[in-house]
């Protein structure tokens, strides 16, 4: 069942972040979503995770990430945190598999932060990717 | 002297009969928010009794034998209730809730403490959020026709400051016992301003997140030290208040009624065995992060009761949440355990 899925999966990114900083963190909520554009993923709210913890840990994390991705079987094309606007507090992690009419609004940004309060960990490129999903 | 229970209400009416019902008996009186419309408060709004439904409850409270005291503590309006319109609007809501027969009024902002005082049969009640920390402010509230102040909780642990307050006053004090907020919160001001624009008056913000809040939390994981050093009190501990005030406040009317109830229970039995963090107001997200054994923290007050709160040159509540704080892992799965503070590091495991 994907609620016992999500359930397990939860529980494991909040370990493996305490892990990598040695401190709690506290995954308050994953959830699936999908949206009207046809987005769609997974996000995990947080707690107790700041931007610099992710600057720190970016390739470790990114590399769990990835897997988190492939275990709730969405395409690790797009991961990103979402921050609390003006400030370094992290809210969630997003993986999202991007439609057509909102992958612009990340592909065409130069660097990591599209938004003020988005911080982009990973991005594959259309070009980049190896299947043709869309949305 | 009878201990006195302030117990918080969300608003709706079977909420109500449900905590009468259960704990009537041990209830001196209820607290609930106003309507938004008029002013605001210092929490969201779970609900927005309308006058006729006041008055209603009202009746079936008193009823019971438990009194009726409507929160409107705004701690900002905007300079709002200092203009014409302004002043009359909630002079009007003030007359209509002194016609439903409420008891008491808290307010935070010192032209309504005087207003009530002298306007209404119903008494104004000093806010928490008016800050209340020092025998002079007391007095200034008192002046200004208090009725009862509620005090602010960062002095909970300084019993001489209870203590000069107590002799400088002759009106009633209030404890408000579960609040859990940080101990000299930085983000207080700010965010109570906050909520009082947020859940008051339209114009409304529309903000993206309670930044706030979130840091507050922020603040908590990465440090449970500051959940210790907050300023509750424990049901055990009420008693040694007894020669400040018989008059507490149990925090929490955006809670489910059973957890009000339990909190009713707990310090109506002056003990509770279990976690502390299912007695705080605030933070309820982290009831699920941390276990604080309520047991481990006997005799505590007998340290914060001659506590200098220089914590710099102390380090008892450093000590105290290493040996008390437990933190959960594998939440919600079937290896879900507890796991000390300190250790957290060296046995969280991964699964997959």
């Amino acid at each position: 069942m994907i609620t016992e899925e999500l359930l397990q999966v939860r529980s494991d990114i909040e370990n493996n972040l305490r892990m990598l900083l040695g401190r709690a963190v506290m995954v308050t909520d994953l959830d699936a979503f999908a949206l009207p554009c046809g987005c769609n993923g997974i996000t995990a709210n947080i707690r107790g995770l700041e931007l610099d913890d992710i600057e720190v840990f970016e390739e470790q994390m990114l590399i769990y990430f990835k897997k988190t991705a492939s275990r709730l079987g969405i395409p690790p094309s797009f991961i990103f945190a979402r921050l609390i606007p003006g400030s370094s507090v992290v809210a969630a992690i997003n993986w999202r598999v991007l439609c057509d009419r909102c992958y612009p609004d990340f592909a065409r940004a130069r660097g990591k932060t599209p938004r003020p309060d988005i911080y982009i960990m990973h991005l594959e490129r259309r070009g980049q990717q190896k299947g043709t999903k869309k949305g | 002297m009878k201990k006195k229970l302030y117990v918080p209400h969300p608003g709706h009416f079977d909420g109500l009969k449900e905590l009468i019902s259960e704990a009537g008996k041990d209830i001196y009186s209820i607290f609930m928010a106003g309507s938004p419309d008029y002013v605001g408060t210092g929490r969201s709004n779970l609900s927005s009794p309308q006058i006729e439904d006041i008055r209603e409850q009202t009746e079936y409270a008193h009823k019971n034998g438990v009194a009726v005291e409507i929160v409107l503590n705004s701690s900002c309006m905007g300079g709002r209730h200092l203009t014409p319109e302004g002043f009359n609007l909630i002079h009007w809501y003030l007359e209509q809730l002194d016609s439903c027969g409420v008891d008491t009024i808290v307010v935070a902002d010192p032209f309504l403490v005087e207003a009530v005082a002298k306007d209404f049969s119903m008494k104004p009640v000093v806010s928490v959020l008016s800050f209340v920390n020092s025998p002079e402010k007391a007095e200034f509230y008192y002046d200004l026709g208090a009725s009862s102040i509620v005090v602010d909780p960062d002095v909970h642990r300084h019993f001489d400051v209870l203590h000069a307050i107590r002799d400088a006053v002759d009106c009633e004090l209030k404890l408000l016992v579960n609040e859990g907020c940080l101990y000299q919160c930085p983000f207080r001001y700010a965010h109570f301003n906050f909520f009082s624009h947020a859940f008051g008056p339209q114009p409304r913000p529309n903000v993206l997140t309670d930044y706030y809040y979130e840091r507050c939390i922020l603040l908590r994981i990465k440090d449970p030290r500051l959940i210790i050093n907050s300023p509750w009190i424990r049901p055990e501990d009420i008693h040694e208040y007894a020669d400040v005030t018989n008059v507490f406040k149990i925090g929490g009317r955006t809670h489910y009624i059973n957890w009000i109830l339990n909190c009713v229970r707990a310090y109506t039995d002056e003990r509770y065995d279990g976690n502390l963090m299912d007695l705080l107001d605030c933070p309820k997200d982290l009831k699920d992060l941390y276990y604080i054994s309520n047991r481990d923290l006997d005799y505590a007050i007998n340290h914060w009761k001659n506590c200098p709160t220089v914590c710099a040159d102390c380090g008892f509540c450093r000590d105290l949440t290493e040996k008390a704080v437990r933190v959960y892992t594998g939440g919600g799965t079937e290896s879900e355990r507890l796991i000390e503070w300190s250790k957290i590091a060296d046995e969280t495991a991964v699964h997959a």
